[in-house]
């Protein structure tokens, strides 16, 4: 099972984000991104998560996985059809001559950390504070 | 506070995997990553291909396992220059297992480098290992649906070698099906159909291997 390698390549690399980005407060939550295609198993992620993450500066993060779709491009009827799983046959037209890509996506998306002036704050339930802060970005960008 | 860093999370790895490429193409050496299931053929396709070509190659090898020495034996056996790692249980190889291989072996006059992977279809997949080329080997006894059930192996591979096709009259697989499927989800990559008990379809995978080293790592004359 090589999410256990995942999951302790992406608490280095927070720690190292972390401390690139100059801060020390707590890491509320980690947005990942996943690929429905990418072999790597989110529950196992989670798994790992709780076994590594203790005495990290991660310990205690929610962890939010995205799972991007694959897409199916059809060479007859020209769809782009976003998938969850493999399929061997257009979704739309149902001829075999289609190109699946993508899906493959690994991330470490995004640190949420603690304010270090609201560090006494207690988060919110689910750890997100700062949901208003406009952050859509593209979860694409490998 | 937010920290936006959208990286992929094996990056580490991944430069990792760039440094040992550059290291192989300067030194002239066409580096190969061959994965596939345990028992899927690997280790007697190198042997294979090394009797094929002859003094024509000069191969090393790199044999990932969980345990043992059993396949670096082999190599020796055909006087191929070979490191073994183990990985105690670890179900895959790093670029970093790589780097400390590759300093264990001679490389000077060697041409082309394989690398066999531990035999797994799915953790290997995420791995870039410092490789030219990435060959998955899929034997025919395997069965014909591996190639959707397992598909980032897939998708990430520059050729499919179906392995063991001497065995095709004694099973149901459907070698248009695997091609298909291949193709959907890796359009680029080349497909042989190969056995090592006969030779079958040997010297064209042979051909274009050499054609590929030459195309990424033109002779110094
Ligand atoms: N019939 C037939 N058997 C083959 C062929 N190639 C390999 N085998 C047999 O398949 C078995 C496994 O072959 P290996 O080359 O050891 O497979 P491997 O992928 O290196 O195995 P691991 O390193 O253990 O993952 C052996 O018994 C081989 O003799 C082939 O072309 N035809
Ligand atoms: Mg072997
Ligand atoms: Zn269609």
């Amino acid at each position: 099972m090589h999410e256990m390698s995942i999951v302790q390549a992406l608490l280095e690399q927070v720690a190292e984000e972390v401390d690139q980005a100059g801060q020390r407060g707590r890491v509320v939550s980690l947005h990942l991104v996943v690929g429905r295609l990418s072999g790597v198993h989110v529950d196992a992620i989670r798994f790992g998560f709780e076994l590594l993450s203790p005495g990290s500066i991660a310990q205690g993060a929610a962890l939010r996985i995205d799972q991007p779709p694959a897409r199916c491009h059809c060479d007859r009827c020209g769809a782009a059809v976003e998938i969850a799983e493999i399929v061997s046959a257009c979704p739309v037209c149902g001829h075999a001559d289609i190109i699946i890509r993508g899906g493959q996506e690994l991330l470490l998306q995004s640190i949420e950390l603690e304010d270090e002036d609201q560090a006494g704050e207690a988060s919110s339930s689910d750890g997100w504070i700062h949901e208003n802060r406009g952050s859509k970005e593209d979860p694409e960008g490998q | 506070m937010k920290i936006v860093a959208a990286k992929k999370i094996l990056k580490a790895n991944d430069q990792l995997a760039n440094e040992n490429r550059a290291a192989f193409s300067g030194r002239q050496v066409f580096c190969i990553n061959l994965v596939g299931s345990p028992g899927s053929g690997k280790t007697t396709l190198l042997e294979a291909l090394f009797a094929q070509w002859g003094q024509r190659c000069a191969p090393a090898v790199i044999e990932g396992d969980i345990a043992g020495q059993v396949d670096a034996q082999r190599m020796e056996q055909i006087g191929v220059p070979v490191v073994q790692i183990n990985t105690d249980g670890m179900c895959h190889l790093d670029a970093s297992m790589i780097a400390a291989a590759a300093q264990n072996l001679e490389l000077t006059g060697v041409t082309m480098l394989w690398i066999e992977n531990v035999g797994n279809l799915v953790c290997t997949a995420g791995y870039d290992l410092g490789e030219h080329l990435r060959i998955v080997a899929l034997s025919v006894p395997e069965g014909d649906d591996k190639i959707i059930k397992y598909p980032a192996i897939f998708q990430r591979s520059d050729a499919l070698v179906l392995t063991k096709i001497d065995l095709l009259p004694h099973l149901n697989f459907r070698t248009a099906k695997a091609r298909a499927d291949m193709q959907r989800l890796a359009p680029e990559a080349r497909i042989f159909e190969v056995s090592a008990r006969t030779g079958q379809g040997l010297p064209e995978l042979a051909t274009w291997l050499v054609e590929r080293r030459a195309a990424a790592a033109p002779s110094r004359s």
